[in-house]
């Protein structure tokens, strides 16, 4: 038998027997043991202030490494172990959190409730990427994000999506951050950190429902590159949007490209816009036409999505606890059941007044209410603005990356044939 | 000696490739037992087991079975540990799933890693990105539309009651006054009345079947105005606990030049209650020796829309008491429900009359043994008037018909005279009546009249009425004490104490986080609610009668002089305007939206624009 046979076939009995190990204790023997002690409930310390500004400290570093190594060494091995080690920092043992994702919520929740402290981690947490994905495109995303690095890793055979397909996908984003902003801005939730499909790994703890959603997102990331942060990452779309202004953003070619395309399919994020050629150059008068168009169909979009959302306010609501309990409260009022929900027995104990309650819950709706407005108007721009953006087609005579969908994994450097 | 480590010549790709594999089948077996388990684990209710709970039930009906008894222990320990050895056993395997994943991605990047780079050219003309563009449009316009059609079609469908319904439970917590249960089975109109939302951007369509009493237009249309809000319907606002709900209060006006004031109406006869609102009508009384008579006023235009004369009672003295001054006979303020107003006067007269004035029922309840003069004003519960009777002789409370003045239930109180009113609040977990007079401070069931709870802490004269917030009652008397009593529990207990400052007539208002505290002698004073640690005093140099109200958070305060002093309900003393009516006062306040009433020693006013 061959060596690795020899290897593997150890591995697999040595980790049949550890799994029958815990078998035996599946059915445990009667024990009757008396004098049993009630532990001590024990609450764990907050952690101290000097490990949270040392996380901050890990991030500019890692921030600033990343993305040297992203645009001075031009190293996708670099770029790789970085990600590896945030992958084990920030997810497996900071458990995904404090993360940047999940701090829009907390800055949103700040902006619109001032009686809520936001501790300048949160702030940091916020700003630090997006400052460095102004400068340098979004290095942030390369390889110090945690959610990023557990699906880059498995991003093993990874296939180019058709680019509609992409654009299309690319919309939910966008969705997901208005949602985001409305639950946190009402303090009715924080969807993302909620729904965070791979913070349970890091966490090892989740309900069955939330390691389904992850386990199936990262087989799916072995064949559509991390499909979280493009077709769903609300803070991604903060990144996207300020990474179109960065100067020094990663670029496929150190110097002038020479159009050789052994880059053209190097991308799994499909993230590199091919030269358009001059036919595709429209006449000033037509683009005028468009934009003057699409000048008029957005704010329609915004009106009608606007309205539409508004409808839908109080279905939002109810995900507020305080509009769940108030509707509870009023159930069970007109119920003729006797059994009366744990929730309202405890709100009741508390000696707060069902009136107050009422009224809170009155102000949260009418909050929904705008916030839908918001909401529907905010996704009738994106519809609107898409559609405008695939109707002009910006000329271009080379390979280049797209500043706004391109993570500066540094992939494409190594297809490329000019080193200097 | 040591080698240079090289991952591209670690290992065979076949032996990576084995090991991937290997580590893979075994994650995706220990997968497939974890799921097996979790679904045993959420089937499994270790405290709630069929077998056990049988058990249990025969040992209740021989608790003496002592075999009995282990067995259901030796049992139940099994379950539990069964249960728990499940859960540690699905942390375990997520381990080891964990590892053998790890293990598995590993080798693949490993492989992945020796590989050397082949770009994949398409073919040289493959220029689609008009193509792709129109695509991704057509696209986007389609399954855009067809999402926004559908989300449409439920939009227009969609019935948002939410708010509205809520807007009904707020009703019937703040006024339990409303819907009248006996008078809505006799109702045979049914009625729209439109509550508009002041803090909502839409308005909101409330059905309530009312009474028949309303059956002219007038009435219809002032019924339809109002909401629990737009009404202040008894002594210091709905409850009587001084808090008031409307917005836009105005903080300043002047009485001798008329800045700010809407209209003043000259009230006939002289008395010290404050007035009431409801809908489009405003109702105060007055009396002197010989006359007793209820106002009706009309908000908007300060014009006196009715005067009823009360008289003719059956059982009322032909004297009237002895009262000092500033008491006088028409102390008491009236309550209305808005369905019908209800007032009692110094000799025990007390009366219910409709909106228009026309009597319902009137009665003697006994000339109060009362040597300032009777005081303590009328509350609403419901169908119900509540009527503090705490007199020299049989001290009691009393709840009286709405609809014919027959006493509901009547309960005796061991207590000495007091001239403070009823408070009802709702502590979250039922309503409660809460009384005031030396020795105790007492809760009573509205319903039945049953008492609560009481306890010792107060003693004296006692003219001000309790504060209610987050679940403390707040009582003061002069000479007595100052007590703030957590209530909520079976037992009530006196939180914090204080002797500093102490009232005679104004009663404390209070918020989740203040105590506000005025005393007759013109010093407020301002104490943390829970712990009772004094945050300011202020001197304003004039005597109080008034009770202090707060609106909107901040505290409106009448001195005798006629200075209203508005200040910030808040840890520091921020006065927000002094105002002067021009004329002596004594009432409280009463509020609706946008404008303030207050009674002087002769005229009414409205104040606001």
């Amino acid at each position: 038998m061959k060596k690795s046979t020899q290897v593997a076939l150890i591995l697999l009995i040595t980790s049949l027997i550890a799994f029958n190990l815990f078998g035996v204790q599946r059915f445990p023997r009667p024990e009757f043991e008396n004098g049993y002690q009630q532990p001590e409930t024990i609450l764990n310390a907050p952690r101290a202030l000097f490990f949270e500004y040392f996380d901050l400290a890990v991030l500019i570093g890692s921030l600033s490494l990343i993305t040297w190594l992203i645009l001075k060494k031009r190293s996708r091995k670099a770029v790789f172990w970085v990600m590896i080690f945030s992958l084990l920092y920030f997810g497996f043992y900071r458990k995904g959190c404090i993360c940047p994702v999940g701090s829009l919520q907390n800055v949103t929740l700040a902006l619109f409730n001032p009686e809520y402290s936001l501790p300048i981690n949160g702030i940091a947490f916020f700003i630090i990427p997006l400052v460095f994905t102004l400068f340098f495109g979004r290095t942030f995303c390369a390889g110090v994000c945690p959610l990023g690095a557990i699906q880059d890793v498995f991003a093993l055979r990874p296939v180019s999506l058709k680019s509609w397909v992409q654009s299309l996908l690319g919309l939910i984003p966008f969705i997901y951050l208005g949602l985001a902003v409305l639950f946190a801005a009402t303090a009715s939730d924080f969807i993302v950190c909620r729904y965070d499909p791979f913070v349970g790994f890091f966490r090892h703890n989740a309900s069955f429902m939330m390691f389904a959603i992850g386990g199936i997102l990262l087989f799916i990331s072995v064949f559509i590159a991390r499909p979280y942060c493009r077709f769903l990452c609300p803070y991604g779309v903060l990144l996207n949007l300020v990474s179109r202004f960065s100067k020094k953003h990663l670029t496929i070619a150190p110097s002038a490209c020479i159009s050789c395309r052994l880059c053209e399919n190097s991308c799994p994020f499909g993230a590199i816009d091919k030269p358009t050629g001059a036919k595709f150059k429209q006449p000033s008068n037509v683009l005028v036409k468009k934009l003057i168009l699409y000048c008029l169909i957005i704010p329609f979009l915004m009106a009608v999505c606007g309205w539409t959302a508004s409808k839908y306010y109080e279905s939002f609501a109810k995900v507020n606890f305080k509009v769940k309990l108030a509707t509870e409260i009023m159930q069970s009022k007109n119920s003729e059941s006797e059994v009366i929900p744990l929730e309202i027995t405890a709100f009741r104990s508390s000696g707060n007044s069902e009136e107050v309650l009422f009224e809170e819950a009155k102000v949260i709706l009418n909050r929904f209410y705008l916030g839908n407005w918001f909401l529907g108007g905010f996704i009738g721009l994106v519809f609107g603005l898409t559609l405008a953006r695939l109707t002009i087609i910006p000329y271009k005579t080379d390979y280049t990356t797209n500043k706004g969908t391109c993570f500066s994994c540094a992939r494409c450097v190594d297809y490329c044939p000019v080193k200097e | 000696m040591f080698k240079k480590f090289d991952l591209k010549n670690f290992g065979t790709d076949q032996l990576w490739n084995r090991i991937a594999l290997v580590s893979g089948i075994f994650a995706l077996l220990v997968c497939v037992l974890l799921i097996g388990n979790y679904i045993q684990v959420k089937k499994a209710d270790p405290i709630n087991m069929k077998v056990i709970n049988s058990l249990v039930e025969r040992l209740h009906k021989d608790p003496s079975d002592v075999k009995l008894r282990e067995e259901i222990r030796t049992l139940d320990l099994l379950s539990r540990k069964a249960y728990f050895t499940s859960k540690w056993q699905i942390r375990t395997g997520g381990y080891f799933v964990l590892a053998a994943i790890a293990l598995m991605v590993i080798s693949l990047q490993i492989i992945s890693y020796r590989k050397t780079i082949v770009p994949q050219l398409s073919p040289e003309n493959d220029d689609n990105t008009m193509a792709y563009r129109n695509k991704t449009r057509v696209f986007i316009v389609t399954g855009g539309s067809l999402i926004l059609a559908t989300a449409l079609i439920f939009a227009i469908l969609a019935t948002n009651e939410l708010k509205e319904k809520f807007a009904v439970q707020e009703i019937n917590e703040e006024t339990p006054i409303e819907n009248n249960s006996d008078l809505i089975t006799q109702a045979a109109d049914s009625l729209v009345l439109e509550i508009i939302d002041t803090t909502g951007t839409s308005n909101i369509t409330i059905k309530h079947t009312v009474a028949s009493a309303f059956t002219n237009n007038d009435s219809v249309n002032e019924k339809s105005a109002a909401s629990s809000k737009d009404n202040f319907p008894t002594f210091r606002g709905p409850g009587g606990n001084g808090i008031a709900k409307q917005k836009n209060i105005p903080i300043s006006w002047d009485g001798s030049t008329g800045d700010n004031i809407r209209w003043k109406t000259a009230i006939p006869l002289p008395g010290y209650n404050s007035p009431i609102i409801w809908g489009n009508k405003i109702f105060v009384t007055g009396a002197n020796t010989a006359k007793r008579e209820v106002y009706c006023i009309n908000r908007n235009t300060g014009a006196m829309i009715w005067t009823v004369v009360v008289e003719n009672i059956p059982n009322s003295p032909g004297q009237a008491p002895k009262v000092i001054a500033e008491t006088g006979h028409a102390a008491p303020t009236a309550a209305t429900d808005g369905i019908g107003v209800y007032a009692i006067f110094s000799n025990g007269d007390i009366i219910g009359l409709d909106m228009d004035g026309k009597k319902l029922w009137a009665e003697n309840l006994g000339v109060p043994g009362n040597h300032y003069g009777h005081s303590s004003s009328l509350m609403i519960f419901k169908d119900l008037v509540i009527v503090q009777y705490d007199q020299k002789t049989s001290p009691k409370l009393m709840a009286l018909s709405t609809k014919t003045g027959k006493t509901v239930w009547s309960t005796n109180r061991d207590v000495k005279i007091s001239w403070a009113s009823p408070v009802i609040v709702n502590t979250g977990k039922r309503t409660e009546i809460i009384l005031a007079a030396e020795p105790f401070v007492a809760s009573y069931n509205p319903a039945d009249g049953k008492e609560l709870w009481k306890i010792d802490c107060i003693s004296g004269e006692v003219g001000p009425s309790v504060a209610y917030a987050n679940g403390m009652v707040f009582s003061v008397n002069d000479y007595s004490k100052l007590a703030a009593i957590k209530i909520g529990a079976d037992q009530p207990t006196v939180l914090w104490e204080n002797t500093d400052y102490l009232s005679d007539i104004p009663s404390p208002v209070a918020t989740d986080k203040y105590l506000i505290l005025s005393t007759s002698y013109g010093l407020t004073v301002c104490y943390d609610a829970v712990t009772g640690e004094k945050y300011w005093e202020k001197e304003f140099g004039n005597n109080v009668y008034a009770s202090p109200i707060i609106a909107e958070g901040k505290v409106y305060l009448m001195d005798k002089t006629g200075i209203m002093h508005i200040f910030k309900a808040d840890k520091e003393y921020v006065s927000l305007g002094e105002p002067k009516l021009g004329e002596p006062s004594v009432c409280t306040p009463a509020f609706t939206n946008g404008f303030i009433y207050l009674r002087g020693d002769k005229n009414l006013y409205s104040i606001g624009k």
